[in-house]
C-alpha cells in the first residue's frame, strides 16, 4: 500500500524568509506519525501547505494518493484536521458543530457517535462558551472525524490541556489508530511523542534533521548517557571534561552535567579523582538519553553548543 | 447546497441567541420608531411620511453593524480558519451569511412596520413594491457590510468604520435628517451616498406612486449592491492576519466607491439633486413680484368661499391620506380624486361678485370645538417665542427684515382676506418645517402683523376656517422674497404647520393662551 502522505522537497518563503527548506517524508497508513520541533522551525507551515491553508511554492505533496497541490479541495474531502485551538461561535452547541460541519461533506458520520465516542453527551446541548477547555479540544477531535476521514492532522491538540485532559486525549488517539486511521501529530511535547508516535521525524530551520522510530532516534546518541553530578565542595569542570568517556561537560559550582558513552569507566575515573580531591558525592544520576536529549541536541543553536 | 442551508440555518439560530445581536438587529430600530414617533407626534398619520427613513435605518443598521460585526468576530477568533479546513468554498458561505442577514434585516423591518400600524400609520399604498424596494435596500447595504468586514481587523474597527458611513449616512444623507432641512452643498453630496436612494425609494412605495416613480434609485441602489457584493467577496479574508498586498490589494474597493460616484455623477447629470417638490406647491414664487397677482397669486382666484376644485389642483396625491378635521363644513370636506391638471386661472371678468365668504358664518361653537392640544411653544414642532423674547443677535437681522417686508409682500396682501391671511401662515410654517434656526421668532412676527392688520373677530373667524380646511388652497413653500431661503418640499408638512399655528393663533386671540 502506497504512503497515506508523501512530501518531497516541500519549499515555501514568505516575506523573504525561507520557512521550509526542502521538507521530505512519508507516512504510511495506519501509523502515527510525529512531527517535531521548536517554534518557528516550520512543522506548521508543512502541515498547513498539507491541509491547504498555504500553497506550496515547490515540491511534491500528495495526501491520500491525490495531489495535494492541484486539488485541495478534494484532499479536505477525504482529512480530518484539529487545530491548537478550535474556537466555534460561542452560542453554537456541540450537537449543532457536528451537523453543521458535517453538511460540508459528501461523507459524513452520525453526530451522536461522534458524541459518544468523545465523550460530549452530557454538553451535546450546552453553548460553546461553556465548554471547559479539554471539552472543546475534545469537540475540536471530534470535528476532525466527521467526515469518516482516512488521515488526521492534529496540530498540537494537548496544548494548554491539564494533565488529566491530555491523557484522555492520548487514549483517544491511540484509537484512532486502532480504529485504522492515520494520523500526522505535531507537538513539543516529548514524551507525548515518545509515547504515542510510530515515528518521529524532527524539524528545525525549515529542514528534517532526524527522522525514524522514537527508539531509532534515541539510539542516534549512541548509546550515550547522560550524567548529573552534585558534590559538597566546587567542581573543576575542565578537569572533569578530561577524564575518559566524558563529553559535553556543562553546569558551574558543585553541579555538573554531561554524557558519557562508557558509564562503568566513567564511573571508576570519576570516584577516584574525586576521592584524591577529598570532594563528596552528594548525588549522582545516570541515565540512558531520552528523546528529549537527542531532540534538544538536534535542535540546538549551533552557536550555543 | 446542504451546507449552504445548514450554515444559514445555524446562522440565524445564533442571531437569535446572540443577545448584543438582537439589542442591535430589532431594539435599535425600534428605538428609532420611538423617536420619530415622538418627533413628529402632530403628524396626521403617524410614521407614514417617515417610513422610508425608520426602514433604512433598520436596514443599515442590520447590514453595515450587524453583518460585519458577527463576520469580523467569527473571524477574530478563527471560526472562519476552522471553516477553510473543510471544502466548502468561500462564496457559499458568504452567501449564506449574506441571506441569513437579509431575513434578519427582514424581520426587523417587518417588526417596525407593525408597530408603526398599531400606532395608527395607515397601510403602506404599494406593499408588494415595498418588499421589493426593501430587497433592493438590503442588497446594497449588505454589499457595503461585506466591504466593511473584509477591511476592518477587528470589531472595535468595524464599530469605527460603520459609524462613519452610518452617521454621515443619516445626518446629511438624507436618511435621518430629511433632505429639505439641509443646504444645497449637502444636498449635492447625499447624492454620492446610497442612504438617500434608499429613503426614496421604500418611501415612495409607503405614500407615493409606487416604484414606477423609483426607477432611478433602484437602479443605483442595484449599483452599490453589486460593486459592494463583488468587493466583499474579493476581498473577503479568511483571517486578519492574512494581509491584502498580498491579494491585488485594496484595488478591489474601486468598484466600491466607483459605484458611488458614478450614481451621484449620473444623478448630478440628471438635475436629480434638487429634492423633488410636490407637484401640489405652488409654482416657485419668485414671479410674483414682477407679474401681475391676479394670475400667480398663490391661492388661484376662484369664487371664495368654497374654494372650487381649481384650487385642489394636485392635492389628489396626498389629499386621501389627510383626514379632514371633523368640523369641516361637508362641501369642503370631499376634494375631487382627480388625476393633477394644470391650474386653472379663471378670467378675472368671469368672476361674480363674491358672496359673503364661508367664514363669516363661523360661530363661536365651532371656535371652541377646534383642537388645542397643541405642541409646546418652546418645542421643535410650531415654536412661538415670547412676546418679550429677543432673537440672537445673529438672527435679529433676518427678523427684523421679515418684519419689514411682510406688508409688502404680495401673497400676504393681495386678493382676499382668507387667501392672504392663509399665505401669511406659511411664513410660519415653513421656516418651521425646515427647521431654521429663526422657526421661533417668525411666527411671533406673522402673528404681530395679523394683529396690526385685522380686526381681532374677523381675524379669529379666518383662521378658524382655516384651521378647519387645512387641505385648501396652495402652499407656498419659497419664502426668497422675505429673505428666508429654503423649502420644506413637503407641502403636507407646511399645512399641518400652518394648521398648528393658525390654532395656536385662535387660541391667544381667544384668551385660551396667556401672553
Amino acid at each position: 500500500m502506497s504512503a497515506k502522505v508523501l512530501v518531497r522537497d516541500l519549499q515555501k518563503r514568505y516575506a523573504g524568509v525561507d520557512a521550509v527548506r526542502g521538507v521530505s517524508f512519508a507516512i504510511e497508513p495506519g501509523e502515527i506519525f510525529g512531527l517535531l520541533g521548536p517554534n518557528g522551525a516550520g512543522k506548521t507551515t508543512t502541515v498547513e501547505c498539507l491541509i491547504g491553508l498555504r500553497e506550496a511554492d515547490s515540491g511534491q505533496l500528495e495526501v491520500c494518493g491525490l495531489d495535494a497541490r492541484r486539488h485541495p479541495q478534494e484532499v479536505k474531502q477525504r482529512i480530518g484536521v484539529a487545530l491548537q485551538s478550535t474556537s466555534l461561535q460561542d452560542q453554537i452547541t456541540p450537537r449543532e458543530a457536528l451537523k453543521m460541519f458535517g453538511a460540508f461533506y459528501r461523507q459524513r458520520t452520525d453526530p451522536e457517535t461522534l458524541l459518544k465516542r468523545f465523550s460530549l453527551i452530557e454538553k451535546a446541548d450546552a453553548r460553546f462558551d461553556t465548554l471547559s477547555g479539554g471539552q472543546r479540544q475534545r469537540l475540536a477531535l471530534a470535528l476532525a472525524f466527521v467526515n469518516q476521514p482516512e488521515l488526521v492532522m492534529l496540530d498540537e491538540p494537548t496544548t494548554g490541556l491539564d494533565p488529566q485532559s491530555r491523557r484522555e486525549l492520548h487514549d483517544d488517539i491511540v484509537q484512532m489508530k486502532q480504529d485504522g486511521c492515520t494520523v500526522l501529530l505535531t507537538t513539543h511535547y516529548l514524551e507525548e511523542a515518545e509515547r504515542l508516535c510510530d515515528r518521529i521525524a524532527i524539524i528545525n530551520h525549515g529542514r528534517i534533521v532526524a527522522a525514524g522510530t522514537p527508539r531509532e532516534l534515541m539510539a542516534q546518541r549512541r548509546g550515550a548517557q547522560s550524567v548529573r553530578l552534585v558534590t559538597g565542595r566546587p567542581l573543576d569542570l575542565a578537569r572533569l571534561a578530561k577524564l575518559p568517556a566524558v563529553q559535553d561537560v556543562a553546569g558551574k559550582d558543585n553541579e555538573a552535567v554531561f554524557h558519557t558513552t562508557a558509564a562503568a569507566e566513567m564511573l571508576g575515573a570519576l570516584t577516584q579523582w574525586l576521592g584524591t580531591e577529598k570532594n563528596e558525592i552528594i548525588d549522582l544520576q545516570v541515565r540512558a538519553a531520552s528523546l528529549e536529549d537527542v531532540f534538544i541536541e538536534l535542535t540546538r543553536d549551533p552557536e550555543k553548543r | 447546497m446542504n451546507a449552504l442551508l445548514q450554515h444559514l440555518g445555524i446562522s440565524l439560530r445564533l442571531h437569535l441567541r446572540n443577545k448584543m445581536a438582537l439589542l442591535y438587529g430589532y431594539l435599535f430600530p425600534l428605538i428609532f420608531l420611538v423617536a420619530f414617533a415622538v418627533l413628529y407626534r402632530h403628524e396626521r398619520i403617524p410614521l407614514l411620511r417617515h417610513m422610508g427613513e425608520l426602514l433604512t435605518v433598520a436596514v443599515l443598521g442590520g447590514a453595515c453593524f450587524g453583518l460585519p460585526t458577527t463576520l469580523v468576530s467569527e473571524r477574530e477568533r478563527g471560526v472562519w480558519r476552522r471553516y477553510r479546513l473543510t471544502p466548502i468554498p468561500t462564496w457559499a458561505v458568504v452567501a449564506s451569511t449574506a441571506i441569513a442577514r437579509y431575513l434578519i434585516v427582514l424581520s426587523a423591518g417587518l417588526l417596525q412596520l407593525g408597530l408603526a400600524l398599531a400606532i395608527g400609520m395607515t397601510f403602506p399604498e404599494h406593499p408588494f413594491d415595498l418588499f421589493v424596494a426593501f430587497t433592493f435596500v438590503a442588497f446594497a447595504f449588505i454589499g457595503l457590510g461585506l466591504v466593511i468586514a473584509a477591511l476592518a481587523d477587528n470589531v472595535p474597527a468595524v464599530q469605527a468604520l460603520g459609524q462613519c458611513i452610518f452617521l454621515p449616512m443619516l445626518i446629511i444623507g438624507g436618511v435621518a435628517v430629511q433632505l429639505a432641512a439641509l443646504p444645497l452643498w449637502a444636498q449635492h453630496v447625499s447624492a454620492f451616498f446610497p442612504g438617500r436612494y434608499a429613503v426614496e425609494a421604500l418611501q415612495a412605495t409607503m405614500s407615493g406612486s409606487g416604484l414606477g416613480g423609483a426607477r432611478f434609485s433602484l437602479l443605483a441602489l442595484a449599483l452599490s449592491g453589486i460593486a459592494g457584493c463583488v468587493a466583499g467577496a474579493k476581498l473577503f479574508r479568511w483571517d486578519a492576519q492574512q494581509r491584502f498586498s498580498a491579494r491585488g490589494g485594496k484595488a478591489w474597493l474601486v468598484p466600491v466607491l466607483g459605484a458611488w460616484l458614478a450614481v451621484g455623477l449620473l444623478a448630478e447629470w440628471r438635475g436629480r439633486i434638487a429634492i423633488p417638490v410636490d407637484r401640489e406647491v405652488a409654482p416657485v414664487a419668485r414671479a410674483k413680484v414682477e407679474v401681475p397677482p391676479a394670475t400667480i397669486t398663490a391661492e388661484p382666484v376662484a369664487p371664495p368661499p368654497v374654494e372650487s376644485p381649481a384650487a385642489m389642483v394636485g392635492a389628489s396625491a396626498s389629499t386621501d391620506t389627510v383626514t379632514p378635521p371633523p368640523a369641516g363644513p361637508v362641501a369642503v370636506m370631499t376634494p375631487p380624486a382627480v388625476t393633477p391638471v394644470e391650474p386653472v386661472v379663471p378670467e378675472r371678468p368671469l368672476t361674480p361678485p363674491p358672496p359673503d365668504p364661508l367664514w363669516m358664518h363661523i360661530t363661536q361653537k365651532e371656535i371652541d370645538a377646534l383642537d388645542y392640544n397643541l405642541p409646546p411653544d418652546h418645542g421643535i414642532v410650531s415654536p412661538i417665542a415670547g412676546r418679550d423674547e429677543e432673537a440672537e443677535d445673529y438672527m435679529r437681522d433676518q427678523v427684523e427684515s421679515v418684519r419689514s417686508k411682510l406688508p409688502f409682500w404680495p401673497p400676504g396682501t393681495d386678493g382676499d382676506d382668507l387667501r392672504c391671511v392663509r399665505n401669511l401662515l406659511y411664513v410660519a410654517a415653513v421656516p418651521d418645517a425646515i427647521q431654521l434656526p429663526v422657526e421661533r421668532y417668525l411666527p411671533r412676527v406673522v402673528f404681530e402683523y395679523l394683529i396690526d392688520t385685522y380686526p381681532r373677530e374677523k381675524l379669529t373667524k379666518i383662521l378658524t376656517w382655516i384651521a378647519m380646511t387645512p387641505e385648501q388652497g396652495m402652499v407656498i413653500d419659497d419664502l426668497s422674497d422675505l429673505g428666508v431661503e429654503g423649502t420644506a418640499g413637503d407641502p403636507m408638512v407646511v399645512r399641518e404647520r400652518a394648521y398648528l399655528y393658525a390654532i395656536k393663533f385662535v387660541a391667544r386671540l381667544t384668551g385660551r393662551v396667556e401672553e
